[in-house]
């Protein structure tokens, strides 16, 4: 059984006319660590709401179709029971660090659940341990850099040991060292935990060592799903305007000028790999 | 043209932010200042239209130090693009968004043209109407642009005008940053997004600390491994791929940054016998 | 100049016998010693309540931040000076002023060594609901947020031209206009996106919520509310029982 099953799903926000996903059919097993890409407007944002209750309990509207993740349909259940399968970092992490200083927004969630005291400091630490956060955990949010905040934010939905992380556009406004940490500390929580991650990100390059599946939505629909180098050498991919890396192009264009290509390179060591083969023959 | 002169500068907060920097921007350019997060970026260019006044130092603009002038004055000489569309727009048209800053300025003899210029630049007139708050994020960033920019003025800043934007929002930044370029305005923008940087391939400065790091064309610096390290950026993916290829297989030519570049190489290299 | 009072109220984390005493111990003494300053209306006594909370400012080693109040508030006691110098003569006035400095010392004592969140812990375990509690303590945490958003939105419309002092009364309220309609639509949409994280990691859902760090009277807190509590005893006895002794009933000759 999939982690997470979108059947047939549409959903209309309560003050607008248009779908804002439409028909959305998704399966997604445990450990899976997916980039979901697309123009701004496309149902990003929205999709993911969906996963974690957001809608239709939070942000009101027409839902279609039947969503259920690791069981349970969440049209049934609170966004409060679902936070405890699925954590979700948001853009902005200002607004995700609620708390005055670290350790109390690590905290946040278990109190909230309930759990004893013991279990949630235990996770405190076993988190702050494996983020390397320790330091800060007596900092306030103001104190942080925003590669630190991120980290915060991705710490404290740890804490509630969800299977699922969703996360929107977590490096938007990082320094590009910053940002490759965070991706790099996503790679390593995917493989150590087994957690199964979905990230939206518009810088495509950055993701391609580590996600094994893109999907690509296009105007509320999802228009590619597949691996990388299915979507990405893709005429979808080409028409709907993604930021396509560049590496990608130079393959793309070595093909258009008659080179042939036994794979299609994504990472940096396919591409030199495809190199090695061609330039032996 | 834009001179810094041991310019320091420390919030009432205390913090810092700029240490004896010192550069000179002549007219025309176009400009990139890079690094790291709280480097210093946003503060150091809110000194070229007077939003902060330096703690140390001075600041000219085409000659005139800014602590003699007011904001209002050198806004006429040099927009500030703000990152976030929503900081700036209130007014209840986008037509009066644009006037709201011509009036401000005293522009009012040809308000009326500079006006239908800038709706038109910024491929607004269908919208002239229409509220602000009603349009998509990428529109609303082209009204924002739109009420800036619509004074006409010779030096442009723009504050990460890419965070969060699709492809096509980031394209047609760079067409319009080139063709101010090409209008020969000054254009200096702050950025994280090096492959972004890539395609304008303008001079980089690199702020680290609150200091000049480097100074350099894209090649010097976004294909030097110290200074890349050092400024806390990231190579492009080509410039890191085309790094690989010489490790793992035959030397390229050094500097390799952009796809076409990188294609030429390959084909003069490497792939010249399957061709 | 209202910043910097801002400023002075804010906490600071620093270790220190204060720091550690419990948030309710610390509000009793603000209380108490408000209390104190508003029976008596004697020079002296005032004097005295005035001087013993010196000690304890140096303690927490908050004397700097406590200037840095005393300073922004220089007009505001410059002027009650005056006013009642007018009114009422000169010994009332100083008692007047002395009775505000020990007001604002006692309480920025207070803010200046209670942590936000200890505060709205500190209001759990005295049965305020934890809802109100804690959009206190989230009140304080986004001030300085919403305060460095107010000034972004400034910067982004005096680069427009807009100038804030210039015009007559109507224009300068006119001229806030596109800096207050930028700022609640900022607002509005941040208060949805903090609601969206809120409501994402469970925030209210379950009545049997844990406190990680409840708050514990510790033998320290006991030795300095019962130390508080004999010196407000003994006052109210010796100013309405025994009387004053004369010579604290001293004041300035006109
Ligand atoms: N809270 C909301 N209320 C009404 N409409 C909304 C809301 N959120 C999003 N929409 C609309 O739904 C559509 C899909 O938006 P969504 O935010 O999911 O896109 P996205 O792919 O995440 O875009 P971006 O890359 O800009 O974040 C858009 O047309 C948007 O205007
Ligand atoms: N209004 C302010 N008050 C006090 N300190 C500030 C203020 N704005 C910025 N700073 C501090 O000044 C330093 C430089 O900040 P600045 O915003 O110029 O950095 P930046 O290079 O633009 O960073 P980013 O890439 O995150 O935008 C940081 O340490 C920051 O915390
Ligand atoms: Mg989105
Ligand atoms: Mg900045």
């Amino acid at each position: 059984m999939p982690l997470i099953e979108f059947e047939n799903v549409s959903f209309k926000y309560g003050d607008s006319e248009n779908y804002a996903i439409k028909d959305i059919n998704l399966k997604i097993d445990e450990g899976e660590f997916i980039l979901l890409t697309g123009s701004t407007g496309c149902g990003k944002t929205t999709l993911i709401r969906c996963v974690n209750g957001l809608i239709p309990h939070f942000h009101q509207g027409v839902l279609e179709g039947k969503i259920t993740v690791n069981g349970y349909l969440t049209t049934e259940q609170t966004v409060a029971f679902l936070s405890t399968i699925v954590g979700v970092v948001f853009q902005n992490p200002e607004n995700q660090l609620v708390s005055l200083n670290v350790l109390r927004e690590l905290a946040f969630g278990p109190e909230n659940m309930g759990l004893p005291r013991e279990e949630i400091n235990n996770r405190i630490n076993e988190t702050a341990e494996k983020l390397e956060l320790k330091h800060l955990l007596d900092k306030t949010p103001i104190e942080l850099s925003g590669g630190e905040q991120q980290r915060v934010a991705i710490a404290s939905a740890l804490t509630l040991k969800p299977k699922i992380l969703l996360l929107d556009e977590p490096t938007a406004n990082l320094d590009p060292k910053s940002a490759k940490m965070i991706i790099e500390l996503l790679g390593a929580l995917n493989k150590a935990l087994n957690l199964t991650i979905i990230v939206i990100e518009h810088r495509l390059e950055l993701l391609m060592d580590y996600v094994k599946r893109v999907i690509l939505m296009e105007h509320g629909r999802i228009i590619a799903d597949g691996r990388p180098a299915e979507v990405l050498y893709s005429d979808e991919a080409e028409r709907s305007g993604v930021n396509i890396p560049r590496l990608i192009r130079v393959f793309k264009k070595l093909k258009q000028s008659g080179v042939n290509l036994i794979f299609n390179p994504v990472t940096i060591s396919e591409g030199v790999d495809a190199l090695k083969v061609m330039s032996r023959c | 043209m834009l001179e810094v002169i041991n310019v320091s500068y420390t919030y009432p907060s205390g913090d810092t932010a700029l240490k004896n920097v010192s550069l000179k921007i002549s007219d025309g350019e176009l400009v990139a200042i890079m690094g790291p997060n709280g480097a210093g970026k946003s503060t150091l260019v809110k000194h070229f239209n007077g939003l902060l006044k330096p703690s140390k130092g001075k600041v000219l603009v085409d000659g005139v130090n800014t602590t003699n002038m007011t904001v209002a004055e050198l806004s006429r000489k040099v927009g500030f693009v703000f990152q976030n569309a929503d900081h700036q727009l209130f007014a209840e048209t986008v037509e009066k968004e644009i006037e709201f800053t011509l009036k401000n300025l005293g522009l009012h003899e040809n308000l009326e043209e500079l006006k239908v210029k800038a709706l038109e630049d910024f491929d607004l007139i269908k919208y002239r109407d229409k509220s602000p708050f009603s349009l998509s994020g990428g529109e609303r960033k082209r009204v924002a642009l739109a009420s800036v920019l619509c004074a006409n003025p010779k030096t442009i800043i723009l504050d990460e005008p890419t965070a969060g934007q699709d492809l096509v929002q980031k394209n047609n930044l760079l067409e319009l940053i080139r063709r101010f370029h090409s209008e020969g305005k000054t254009v200096v923008i702050v950025s994280h997004d090096v492959e972004f940087i890539v395609d304008i391939n303008p001079r980089i400065i690199t702020l680290v600390n609150g200091e000049i790091l480097c100074d350099g064309d894209v090649q010097d610096v976004l294909a030097n491994k110290m200074i890349l390290e050092y400024s806390s950026l990231t190579p492009a993916q080509i410039t890191e791929f085309a790094w690989r290829i010489c490790e793992e297989l035959k030397p390229l030519p050094n500097n390799i940054i952009t796809v076409d570049q990188l294609i030429e190489a390959l084909k003069t290299h490497i792939i010249g016998g399957s061709l | 100049m209202s910043f910097n009072i801002f400023e002075a109220f804010k906490y600071r984390r620093k270790k220190t016998f204060i720091h550690s005493l419990d948030p309710r111990t610390k509000l009793a003494l603000a209380i108490g010693v408000s209390a104190l300053s508003i029976i008596f209306t004697e020079l002296i006594i005032l004097l005295i309540i005035f001087i013993s909370l010196i000690p304890l400012l140096i303690i927490a080693k908050s004397i700097k931040e406590w200037t840095g109040t005393v300073k922004g508030l220089t007009l505001l006691i410059v002027f009650i000076l005056f006013v009642n110098i007018v009114f009422n003569g000169l010994s009332f006035a100083v008692s007047m002023v002395l009775r505000i400095f020990s007001l604002i010392t006692a309480f920025s004592l207070f803010f200046l060594t209670v942590h936000p969140d200890e505060l709205s812990q500190a209001l759990i375990q005295m049965k305020v609901p934890f809802s109100f509690a804690f959009a206190m303590s989230m009140a304080i945490r986004y001030v300085p947020t919403i305060a460095r958003e107010a000034q972004t939105i400034r910067e982004a419309q005096m680069s427009r031209g807009l100038e804030l002092e210039k015009g007559g009364f109507t224009q300068k309220i006119k001229n806030f206009i596109p800096i207050i309609i930028p700022l609640i639509v900022s607002s509005i949409r941040r208060a949805v996106s903090i609601a969206e994280s809120l409501e994402s990691r469970g925030f209210g859902a379950y009545s049997n919520r844990t406190y990680l760090l409840p708050l514990k009277m510790k033998k320290r807190d006991y030795i300095v509310l019962i130390t508080l509590l004999a010196a407000i005893i003994i006052s109210v006895i010796i100013k309405f029982v025994v009387g004053l002794p004369p010579l604290l009933l001293l004041s300035i000759p006109f």
